[in-house]
């Protein structure tokens, strides 16, 4: 296929198409939606099977954006507290991950804004992050060991560098696996933009940790 | 040689190819490209590399206690009392802008009220008031004939004359 050809095919919104995202993906937003439905109707035990869904990506996502476990948890706490206070009002129009992607960005995002403002930030060298309560991996040695903490904190470095909103971008893009279009509506932006701002996050990313590759 | 892909396109296709998230047919279609294109070859290269140092990173347990301390804050949030939660209730929102509408018609029917409350009295009441006063006059006059007053050279009041 020549380079045309190419350009006609990534202008396809299918081309990058997840492998795995297919009907199965499909029936389990259906079911957050149906979830959420019957919490807005008051059944409290369907609240809990969302949260038992969705808690670790959402920790996990914030984790990776504000580089604090115990931060990461009480605004996930905040983001499960806000679905529930909101559960009257929830209309099943975009997918319900989305919306909790949503909140959970803003929130994170507002966190990091603050913090910033504050600059109360604590070190990363400090191992005060939630870090250090990492369980080790048994099956590293203490050399091994080492050398992933050390490699660990320059990834953390160098996502730490990243502006928020392409540091939000790539968690969901990366570690999340949404598409391009979700994360374009949770950052309620253009697709074309998501993209550009991946690949100049990546691009980012690429010249900080290219030594590690 | 430069790319001969326009370059919006080739930076999404790095960062897919990377992911691995393209199709089977684009990604072969997109090393054909990479064997021609050292630029490209070497930005999806070094990509593919970040993308293996960034898998590294991998998340921390989630704290047991999440969930208890979650539905402690939502027991904090539900109302206290059967008349809140009844307040709460999205149903009564609508009724709302009806109950302001009724409250502003009772007040407008009371204010009427209270004007006309508050009015002179019609020509009809300070009539009724004379006439009482006349038959006073004429009690009083009955009463001192009776204890032998001459009442002849009383001239009678200004509101006898009506």
């Amino acid at each position: 296929m020549n380079s045309d050809g190419m350009n006609s095919i990534a202008a396809q919104p299918s081309w990058d198409r997840r492998v795995n995202n297919g009907e199965a993906a499909q029936r389990l937003l259906d079911g957050d939606a149906e979830l959420m439905l019957r919490v807005r109707e008051g059944d409290e035990a369907c609240f809990t099977a969302l949260l038992e869904r969705h808690r670790n990506a959402v920790i996990h996502f914030l984790y990776r954006m504000v580089l604090n476990q115990a931060v990461a948890e009480e605004l996930a706490q905040d983001v499960f507290l806000r679905v529930y206070r909101f559960r009257r009002n929830y209309e099943p129009r975009a997918k319900f991950t989305t919306w909790l992607f949503r909140i959970a960005t803003h929130l994170g995002l507002n966190w990091i804004r603050d913090e910033w403002h504050e600059k109360t930030k604590e070190s990363l060298d400090q191992e005060q992050d939630g870090a250090t309560r990492q369980v080790r991996d048994r099956s590293r040695t203490v050399e091994q060991e080492m050398v992933y903490q050390v490699r660990l904190r320059e990834v953390r470095q160098a996502i730490k560098t990243l502006p928020s909103k392409q540091r939000a971008a790539v968690m969901m893009h990366k570690y999340e696996e949404l598409g391009y279009a979700e994360i374009a509506d949770v950052l309620r932006c253009s697709e074309s933009a998501v993209k550009s701002l991946l690949f100049r996050a990546y691009e980012s990313l690429r010249m900080r940790l290219a030594h590690m590759a | 040689m430069g790319c001969s892909l326009n370059k919006s396109v080739a930076e999404e296709l790095i960062v897919a190819y990377a992911a691995r998230t393209l199709d089977a047919h684009t990604e072969a279609d997109f090393e054909r490209h990479l064997d021609s294109c050292a630029r490209c070859r070497e930005l999806a290269a070094q990509q593919r590399a970040v993308w293996s140092v960034l898998e590294e990173w991998h998340p921390l347990p989630v704290s047991p206690d999440f969930d208890r301390k979650l539905a402690q804050r939502i027991a904090h949030t539900k109302p206290s009392g059967w008349w809140l939660h009844l307040f709460r209730i999205w149903s009564w929102r609508p009724l709302v802008p009806v109950a302001a509408a009724c409250t502003v018609l009772l007040f407008a029917f009371f204010l009427k009220n209270d004007d006309r409350a508050s009015a002179p009295a019609p020509a009809s009441q300070s009539r009724v008031r004379i006439e009482q006063q006349v038959e006073h006059a004429l009690d009083d006059m009955d009463m001192l004939k009776q204890i032998g007053v001459d009442v002849s050279g009383v001239k009678p009041r200004s509101s006898q004359k009506i």
